[in-house]
């Protein structure tokens, strides 16, 4: 009954926007002052944090540092998309969806007081430690587990539920992982590109990372919120949160390239954070540099 | 874990949005130099930047804002390519009570929210108006929604789509918005689109737009973007080899950067600090402008090829369709240059639309002496411009002084619109607009 609602709404919007010849959509006011004033504190921080990455990038040249990434580890321009086609498809569906359902309901819930949503925001957040925990375990980062652990801790107690970050003040910041980060320590290449549907880009090896960690904070199951019955409220609130704290927007490149850009940087942005080719047998093989869907 | 998902999504964006944004990107240093030699470093490092936040002229707590999608009579029909560009996309922010309207256009490849348009609307709208802000002619989504020839680059023709464009948008806006006057703003290639819009409109009177404030005009397209392909050409390399190796240059510092680095995530934050740490130099600098010209260039490319049929990446017999890929496309396009889109799409096209035209009389009319007279004789136009404004050199500087007289401000610092948003950029363009600035004054 509600899934055929929830359908029927889905293609009322997906058919309906494009007819009408002008239409004006309300957006959630913008803050340029306090956006400003944010920005100015950011800019003496990234002064100091980049004195230190300077700093950082220096120690790169100790003994028994890895050796740095050369212009001949970057890997190939084209990227390895098997799966282009059906990729091509799910992306265009995941505009769509977005433009008429999820990016509106976001901006729905924006209008909401900043307040309101910090804590919804936190309640969340506080959640994905359980998934850092046992990844971090997984890494054999100890310190880090143990660390999550301890935030867990803190905002459940302390933060009422994880509505307060308390532990953010006690110089704990959050450090999310997951498992597919766990899979990447492990050495486990990315695989070809893949687009989620409603959730976007994303590789092989990733998904498999998200729908794991999904079904380890299901099986821990921290208070029944993964299985009782307001279990569909809260992953619902929970996606749309994390909707609304995204500026991302579909083809606001208006460009028709935009598969093969966002495809490029994310996985560029996934090899370095995996250790910036740190697979260096793999860099050569014919999937990493051969042309993408050919 | 959605959240992971799409914020990767984001901040893959970022890596593209720090050159593409940083650097409004829409022309090149002169190979001639700089109007005064002042197009140093600093010149090069503000127009990548921007203004810093502490400079930043007081902007209003709350900005309302609405998004305008419109499908236009006169567009033609739409690419399957393009299946996402079929209307024009614009942003209005309304004020309460009835007041000015400023319509704001963006620069070269901008779309109607860019981050220097959402400065001037919030200095506008804190100042009474109604602030409409809108897409360069140039930006792919109004090539396909808005153009009248889908090739874009010629200043009159553009102008022409944009006023028609403003029209339909205005007179279809709901009642509660009321407006007094109207008054129009770009900057870079939009101010020059601004201003040949007011020109048109004093023809045709359709809107009776006020007063039009430029901000970093260019004075000659043709020749700006000719100095833009050199510095391509210079700082990167010509053709696909020179992206190739500069991108395994990035690749490798921002890899070297971020193992160096605690961070979990390559953030925006890490993109910010990255391109502090890493665009240092003239040359780097130089190739963060370039490039991010050059991406845009690629879109306007492919849809001019496109529409006029003009077969140097498109096959117009068998136009790539919606699932197809576009990789091979992007990569022989983003080893093309400006003059290439000119002579092999541009050129060939407007030549056949247009009786008597030669390729001279083309690059002339790319020229803003177009509208030389108005500009002379009409007190209600306006400029502001930097004396090391990289894409103007003495020459073009010295005409834009000489024709506007005393309505043009002339600021030291601040490259090409390194200052867009400062204190003094904005008071002036706002007592410009209001028609009480004066030169002596200052």
């Amino acid at each position: 009954m509600r899934a055929g609602r929830i359908v029927g709404l889905v293609a009322a919007t997906l058919c309906g926007c494009a007819s009408q010849q002008m239409s004006i959509r309300s957006l959630p006011p913008e803050t340029p002052a306090a956006d400003n004033a944010a920005a100015a504190e950011n800019v003496a921080e990234l002064a100091a944090a980049s004195v230190a990455e300077i700093a950082g990038e220096h120690s790169q040249t100790a003994p028994n540092a890895a050796p740095l990434v050369t212009p001949a580890d970057a890997p190939s321009m084209y990227t390895y998309d098997p799966w282009e086609r059906v990729n091509r498809f799910t992306y265009r569906f995941n505009a769509r969806f977005d433009e008429a359902i999820f990016f509106p309901v976001a901006n729905g819930y924006r209008r909401l007081p900043a307040a309101v949503r910090a804590r919804v925001h936190n309640f969340f957040g506080n959640l994905t430690e359980v998934d850092s925990v046992i990844n971090y375990l997984l890494q054999w980062r100890l310190g880090h587990s143990v660390r999550s652990l301890g935030r867990f801790v803190i905002n459940s107690s302390l933060g009422i539920g994880g509505l307060f970050d308390v532990a953010k003040d006690l110089k704990l910041a959050s450090e999310p992982t997951g498992l597919s980060t766990t899979l990447a320590k492990w050495g486990m290449h990315p695989g070809p590109y893949l687009v989620i549907p409603f959730l976007g880009p994303s590789t092989l090896r990733d998904g498999v990372g998200l729908v794991a960690d999904y079904g380890a904070a299901h099986v821990v199951n921290v208070a029944d919120l993964y299985r009782g019955n307001e279990a569909w409220a809260l992953g619902t609130t929970d996606v749309i949160d994390q909707r609304a704290n995204i500026s991302f927007r579909y083809y606001a490149t208006g460009s028709p390239f935009e598969y093969e850009t966002i495809r490029f940087l994310y996985v560029r942005k996934r090899l370095i954070e995996d250790g910036g080719l740190h697979w260096k047998g793999a860099r050569n093989k014919a999937d990493v540099a051969a042309p993408a869907g050919k | 874990m959605t959240a992971r998902i799409i914020q990767i999504a984001l901040a893959s964006l970022f890596l593209l949005a720090s050159l593409v944004n940083a650097a409004e990107p829409v022309m090149p240093p002169p190979a001639t130099g700089p109007a005064t030699g002042l197009a140093d470093t600093a010149a090069l490092r503000a127009t990548v930047f921007g203004t810093p936040p502490k400079d930043m002229a007081p902007l209003p707590e709350t900005v309302p804002l609405a998004e305008i999608n419109i499908a236009l009579p006169w567009a033609r029909p739409v690419p399957q390519v393009f299946w996402f560009d079929a209307r024009l996309r614009v942003w209005l922010s309304a004020q309460r009570r009835a007041a000015p309207l400023a319509v704001v256009i963006a620069g070269t490849g901008g779309d109607g929210n860019t981050p220097k348009l959402a400065i001037l609307r919030g200095a506008l709208y804190r100042a009474g108006y109604h602030v409409l802000t809108m897409p360069s002619p140039t930006f792919p989504g109004f090539i396909v929604s808005a153009s009248s020839t889908g090739v874009a680059g010629d200043l009159l023709q553009d102008s022409r789509d944009l006023y028609a464009a403003m029209q339909a948008i205005i007179t279809k806006l709901p009642r509660r918005v009321q407006i007094t006057d109207i008054d129009i703003v770009g900057y870079s290639l939009g101010g020059a689109n601004a201003a040949v819009v007011k020109s048109i409109d004093a023809t045709e009177g359709k809107l009776h737009i006020h007063r039009a404030v430029m901000i970093n005009p260019p004075v000659s397209l043709f020749t700006s973007l000719t100095r833009l392909d050199n510095l391509f050409a210079s700082s990167i390399g010509a053709g696909d080899a020179g992206v190739e190796s500069l991108y395994r240059q990035l690749y490798a510092q921002l890899a070297n950067l971020y193992r160096s680095s605690d961070r979990v995530e390559v953030d925006e934050d890490f993109i910010l600090a990255a391109a502090a740490v890493e665009l240092t130099t003239d040359a780097e600098l130089s190739a963060a402008i370039a490039l991010s010209f050059r991406i845009d260039l690629v879109n306007v490319f492919f849809a001019g090829d496109l529409y006029a049929g003009t077969g140097v990446v498109v096959d117009p017999q068998h136009p790539p369709r919606v699932g197809d890929s576009l990789e091979e496309t992007a990569r022989i396009l983003r080893g093309k240059p400006f003059s290439e889109y000119f002579s092999r799409v541009f050129a060939p096209y407007y030549l056949k639309h247009r009786p008597n035209s030669t390729g001279k009389s083309l690059i002339a009319d790319s020229r803003l002496e177009i509208i030389g007279d108005a500009l002379r004789g009409d007190a209600d136009y306006y400029a502001q411009t930097n004396s090391d404004d990289l894409i103007l050199d003495a020459r073009e500087l010295a005409w834009l002084k000489d024709t506007l007289g005393s309505r043009i401000a002339v600021y030291d610092h601040g490259g090409h619109l390194g200052n867009l948003g400062d204190r003094a950029q904005i008071a002036d363009m706002l007592d410009m607009l209001a028609g009480r600035w004066n030169v002596t004054a200052r």
